[in-house]
């Protein structure tokens, strides 16, 4: 028998949707930018506060994003409280769903927490903003920094849950070669932080911080997490080199067979070592040239973004069309509607419009590890935030 | 690259930071994601099928009245036939091989412990069924099973997969793709009943008998008689993509043409 020609085979659709991609792309951003927030708010490092903040605005809207996403990949939503229902101990995706709630309300208190002293501060502020800061902040008793600490550390150690599980779901699954490597959750992880230190180098920008501490601190974890990156990457792939069968072996086959993944393949890497170039050239200039250089960071989170997000479409999707069972590959398209690029601008814009929510309303600018409304300068947070307000206003007219 | 050097950087991968990460996946996969009890059926019974590949003529009328019987939406199959075109190596003569596929009823399916909500279980009698009232839709069980045996059913937006029949084995009758098959090459029976038909026959033909991808250690129930090994896992094959549409340009399916 030489050749072999397949005549009749069903199409397999793919049964995990974009959602799974926005999904994992939201809670990577959201765990990889608490533990950014964490060095200010959790451990005290107050070099580190003005990237908290932005971290921390990241975080909650991410959090808040994610399980939407979640939710929309089921094919039965209105069902999802089976899994609480019928939790049981053997499938990562019941221990992930018993982890998240714990995780989100956690995030939620921290920044809570992170911006109270800001609300009460900001309670006298007229409009909204004053009404939301008198509501949110439940009274005037100080917030005491220990209880900051305390919600930060079990915030984090729910986050290393998410971590795994989100790694861990997908890499057991044996009936996809590509998916079933011990390499995956490290690289999810690696990627997440590619893309998070990515997102906060924009937002210092959009938001209109552009402060170059922040780009320095970003672009010293986005190197050391491509690094990171590289490592994970170059191992998975010494690691199998000799097996000809798993992952890596799938991954040849794939490549070999496929001139799409042939330039997925291409792509991925390129991007990969252009950013790592691109991150090592701004961090070794001299430091006088460093601020007008940094103002350019942002460009180089729109790329970390890509990356991030790429490298989870190609896992979760392009895996996906990758026949198990006859030959080749299977065609997806995606669809216009809201399981398909709908549903992935939708994620985005609500995305965009919880941060722009929580920016006219809310003056995250003060987060702090707690305190009480006189540790923030009254008069300053009034005035930003009125400034906020009218910005926002105006860009509305 | 020569054996020696790969098995180096084979080694070299593993002296690398992540070699604390090896451990941890047998947490993932052991720990966690094991079998969990069976339930309900009569555990006194192991359902199975035995194909007889000599008898399959790829008529298809198994996919069709399975169809029929278990009201699957069009597009989506319990059990489709492949075929496949072959060529002799050496004196180049064509034929059709014909490979039927259904859900394997593995003794380790993998479909089963990943389900978040214990939708889809095991029974004592060894079929895997999805409680559909249960399932929520996460699919997470159909990107689990290797043999593309199951699929989310559009109308149901529930997993749906084959499940031997089990309302006509209850009523005691065959299944439908059994009954119609023409050549009577599917055979299917009670394993734990040495005078059955498909203990006879497996005790019979043992050693020649094979089961699909049993590299994953599945242990799938459906056992091939006059199989070739070559198309036990993801065949070499040449797939020519073509797409079926209806007379209103609706994508209808697939064929592969060459
Ligand atoms: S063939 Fe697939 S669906 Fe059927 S039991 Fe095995 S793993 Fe589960
Ligand atoms: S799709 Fe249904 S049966 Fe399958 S794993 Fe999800 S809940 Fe379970
Ligand atoms: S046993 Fe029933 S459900 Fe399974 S393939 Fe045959 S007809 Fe379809």
């Amino acid at each position: 028998m030489n050749s072999t020609i397949e005549l009749l085979a069903p199409r397999y659709d793919i049964a995990w949707y974009p959602w799974a991609v926005q999904y994992f792309f939201m809670i990577a951003l959201s765990y990889a930018t608490l533990w950014l927030a964490a060095p200010a708010l959790v451990f005290g490092k107050q070099k580190w506060l003005p990237t908290a903040r932005l971290a921390l605005l990241a975080c909650l809207a991410t959090t808040l994003l994610a399980p939407v996403a979640l939710l929309a990949d089921l094919h039965q939503p209105l069902r999802f409280w089976h899994f609480y229902a019928y939790a049981n101990t053997h499938s990562w995706m019941s221990v992930g769903s018993l982890i998240l709630p714990l995780y989100v309300v956690g995030v939620i208190v921290l920044t809570w927490l992170a911006w109270r002293p800001a609300l009460q501060a900001n309670r006298q502020a007229p409009g909204i903003a004053g009404f939301i800061s008198r509501w949110l902040s439940l009274g005037d008793s100080p917030t005491p920094p220990v209880l900051l600490v305390l919600v930060g550390l079990s915030t984090l150690v729910f986050s290393t849950g998410i971590m795994l599980y989100t790694g861990a779901e997908v890499a057991i699954v044996k009936a996809r070669p590509l998916w079933n490597t011990v390499w995956l959750p490290p690289m999810f992880v690696a990627t997440g932080f590619i893309a998070a230190a990515g997102l906060i180098l924009l937002l210092n920008r959009v938001m209109g911080e552009r402060c170059t501490v922040v780009s320095g601190q970003m672009l010293k974890v986005m190197l050391g997490a491509c690094l990171v990156a590289g490592l994970v990457a170059g191992s998975w792939f010494l690691d199998g080199i000799n097996a000809d069968v798993g992952s890596v072996a799938a991954a040849m086959e794939s490549v070999r067979g496929s001139a799409e993944w042939r330039s997925t393949a291409l792509w991925g890497g390129l991007t990969g070592v252009a950013l790592f170039g691109a991150v090592l050239y701004l961090l070794t200039r001299p430091a006088p040239r460093r601020p007008a250089l940094y103002a350019w960071a942002w460009l180089l989170g729109l790329v970390a973004l890509h990356v991030g997000w790429m490298f989870r479409w190609v896992v979760l999707m392009d895996v996906q069309t990758v026949a198990r069972h006859s030959a080749g590959f299977h065609h997806y398209g995606i669809p216009a509607g809201s399981s398909g690029i709908l549903g992935i601008v939708g994620t985005f814009g609500l995305w965009l419009a919880v941060i722009l929510l929580i920016d006219l309303f809310v003056p995250w600018r003060q987060a702090r590890q707690g305190g009480s409304a006189t540790d923030v300068s009254p008069g300053h947070a009034v005035t930003q935030n009125a400034a906020n307000t009218t910005e926002g206003v105006s860009s509305h007219g | 690259m020569d054996p020696i050097r790969r098995s180096l950087l084979g080694q070299l991968a593993r002296l690398s930071a992540g070699a604390a990460l090896v451990p941890l996946s047998s947490v993932a996969n052991a720990g966690i994601n094991q079998q969990p009890p069976r339930r309900e059926g009569d555990p006194t019974k192991r359902y199975g099928m035995l194909i007889d590949l000599r008898q399959c003529i790829g008529c298809q009328a198994c996919t069709v009245s399975c169809h029929i019987e278990n009201a699957a939406p069009l597009g989506s199959f319990r059990t489709t036939v492949a075929q496949y075109e072959v060529e002799h190596q050496e004196t180049g003569e064509v034929a059709t091989f014909m490979l039927p596929r259904l859900c394997n009823h593995c003794e380790n399916p993998p479909c089963v412990p990943v389900c978040p909500v214990e939708a889809t279980f095991q029974r004592q009698d060894g079929i895997v069924v999805v409680d559909s009232d249960r399932c929520v839709g996460c699919a997470y069980c159909v990107n689990a099973c290797p043999y593309d045996a199951r699929f989310i059913n559009e109308r149901t937006q529930t997993a749906d997969k084959c499940t031997f029949c089990a309302h006509r084995l209850e009523a005691g009758l065959l299944p439908a793709c059994v009954e119609s098959c023409v050549g009577g090459a599917r055979i299917i029976g009670d394993m734990r009943d040495p005078a059955s038909q498909i203990s006879r026959m497996i005790s019979e033909h043992g050693d020649e008998l094979m089961v699909l991808q049993p590299e994953k250690h599945t242990m799938p129930q459906v056992f091939y008689l006059g199989m070739d090994e070559r198309f036990v896992t993801r065949p070499h094959a040449e797939p020519v993509a073509l797409e079926v549409l209806d007379p209103h340009g609706k994508e209808m399916g697939y064929e592969f043409h060459h």
